[in-house]
């Protein structure tokens, strides 16, 4: 069920009702339900995934805090509580692992080695990394005394399976979005305005953006010969599709929580006003940030033989840079598996270390730039330098955005190089939009795509200066605020794309 | 006390840490920050910080960063 149709409106709308209907301590029991009910329509066949995580994770859970509360042998119990912990993690990161790198991994084996074996046929649970992720990070969590377990299977269900986040995140902390789910919600209009505005938002720039965007994005890099003088253009217009399309499913996400009350974490934060990668990935999906920090970041960094190291190099560089190397492998090896997580090929991989190896070359530069601002008299609230810091950031991460979008390494490199030494910006009217093949359509969807990123623009940087749009949208007159939303009613399908030129959320394939 | 503020000074130089209660919660201590911090306490007090202490509370501040050394030492 996409996020974009009326059987899924009608579903949320359906949801909602009854939410507020029934008694409020039956409310949960209802979210679950229709969770269920809408990840079923996804395909029966898969669910068995999503219910083997729920019940692993809920057992894990459950006997990690038995051993705790026992009067057990201290050592032993720690060595008890590492036994299920892995157990539950190998279980859960095996099934994502099989289901999602088996042909990746054959297929690196058949080039290697010239050998032939045959890829196999996977069915991938919708949303299987997120809801993943989100159980382990919930495990983690309490064997690290942060949280207690939920007892009640059902309760934890619901934790895993909640339908407006399952698909595409925000990727949730049990401490925050359990209490939430199981606690009783009145209605309060407030609430639904702001859950209305934010679908709103959120649709416009799915609609409007990212499926006009994406019409070039994917005419440029299916034929970069063709277009060779427009890589610029093709990564730019990449820009504005993944941003407003994983942006925009968010603001969904988070706009129909909203609807029951519930608050989910928010997961952008203007990324493109970020002035260095650390800050961009502060702002770019950042639930999976802070995820990949508490679990793979810090446990790594303070692993015993990342101990071992940290002492072997400070003997061998001295203090300051001994203790940054290890911390720029650990860095490394997160941003290794964040390629890993964004796709099964080597050019996520090498979109993974790019990432990293900035951060660790920023991270290990760090005391030597503070010294050249120094000297440079440069101010850190000084507007010409932090806009400098914009743009190179903005250039850093287009150059990551050719790896990802491109079909494999050595394109991205050529698309890399033309952009570099072709420009022809009129061959974008050679690229025929809609059934109308004439260059009058191309023409209005490149100025529906500057007028909406000009919008788009224009809240991101109100919000950037610590104005809240949504307050002032709801101090508007209601005729105002009716006006708006007919207005926009009317306008996403006209200049949104139709379902058979426009993709479904990319976020939703992981 | 005095070493930690000297540790902290050289690590990152631009806080206050005598009245700074927000060091992580500000974003004045970022991650990378964090585990320099972590690595030179665990040097110099002989102590041992798994991620499990690795939480805002432990860290938005000196005194917080002090309490914390000190049940490590005890413990």
């Amino acid at each position: 069920m996409s996020l974009i149709s009326m059987e899924f409106l009608l579903f949320v709308f359906l949801a909602v009702v009854g939410y507020y209907w029934i008694p409020q301590k039956f409310q949960w029991i209802w979210l679950l339900i229709f969770s269920y009910i809408y990840y079923i329509s996804g395909g029966l066949q898969v669910t068995s995934f999503l219910v083997f995580t729920t019940i692993t994770t809920y057992l894990g859970g459950v006997f990690l805090e038995k051993i705790s509360e026992k009067n057990m042998e201290k050592q032993k119990a720690k060595k008890k509580k590492k036994q299920i912990l892995i157990s539950v993690l190998l279980l859960n990161f095996g099934v994502l692992g099989v289901l999602k790198y088996t042909n990746f991994a054959i297929g690196t084996v058949n080039t290697l080695f010239g050998a032939e074996f045959n890829t196999l046929q996977f069915l991938l649970p919708l949303g299987i990394s997120f809801y993943t992720f989100q159980s382990m990070g919930y495990i983690l969590d309490i064997y690290w005394e942060r949280t207690t377990a939920e007892h009640n299977l059902f309760r934890f269900a619901l934790f895993v399976s909640f339908f407006p986040q399952i698909l595409q995140g925000p990727i949730g902390r049990f401490s925050k979005l359990g209490t939430q789910l199981f606690e009783a919600h009145s209605l309060h209009s407030e609430e639904i305005e702001q859950g209305i505005l934010r679908i709103f938002w959120g649709y416009f720039k799915k609609m409007v953006l990212a499926d006009n965007a994406v019409i070039f994005v994917n005419a440029i890099f299916d034929a970069p010969d063709v277009y060779d003088g427009l890589a610029i253009i093709g990564v730019l217009a990449y820009s504005i599709q993944l941003y407003c399309d994983f942006s925009g499913g968010m603001d969904v996400v988070i706009g129909i929580a909203k609807l029951f009350g519930i608050t989910l974490d928010e997961n952008f934060k203007r990324p493109y006003f970020a002035i260095s990668i650390t800050d961009f990935w502060h702002r770019w999906h950042i639930t999976l940030g802070t995820w990949m920090k508490d679990y793979v970041f810090y446990p790594v960094s303070l692993s015993g033989w990342m101990k071992h190291f940290s002492k072997f190099s400070k003997k061998l560089f001295g203090k300051q840079i001994g203790r940054t190397l290890p911390i720029c492998l650990a860095n490394l090896i997160v941003f290794l598996v964040v390629g890993i997580w964004h796709g099964a090929a080597w050019k996520f991989i090498i979109y993974g270390l790019y990432n990293g190896l900035i951060i660790a070359f920023s991270g290990l530069m760090a005391p030597n730039y503070r010294k050249w601002k120094q000297k440079l008299h440069i101010v850190e609230d000084n507007k010409g330098f932090h806009f400098f810091q914009i743009v190179r950031t903005f250039i850093l991460v287009n150059i990551s955005w050719f790896f990802d979008i491109a079909k494999d390494v050595p394109t991205a490199l050529l698309m890399m190089k033309h952009a570099i030494t072709k420009c022809n910006l009129y061959q974008i009217f050679e690229i025929k939009i809609g059934e109308a093949s004439g260059t009058k359509y191309t023409l209005v969807a490149i100025l529906v795509i500057l007028f909406g990123c000009l919008a788009v623009f224009i809240v991101s940087f109100l919000e950037e200066s610590g104005k809240d749009i949504a307050v002032f949208f709801a101090r508007q007159h209601w005729l105002v605020k009716c006006a708006v939303y007919v207005g926009l009613i009317l306008l996403l399908p006209a200049l949104g794309q139709p379902a058979g030129e426009a993709g479904g959320f990319i976020y939703a394939q992981f | 006390m005095e070493k930690l503020l000297e540790i902290l000074e050289d690590i990152q130089p631009d806080a206050d840490y005598e009245t700074c209660e927000t060091l992580i919660d500000d974003g004045i201590l970022d991650s990378f920050a964090i585990l320099s911090i972590v690595s030179e306490l665990q040097d110099e007090f002989e102590i041992t910080i798994t991620p499990a202490e690795i939480i805002p509370e432990n860290f938005n501040s000196a005194k917080a960063l002090w309490a914390m050394i000190e049940r490590l030492q005890a413990g």
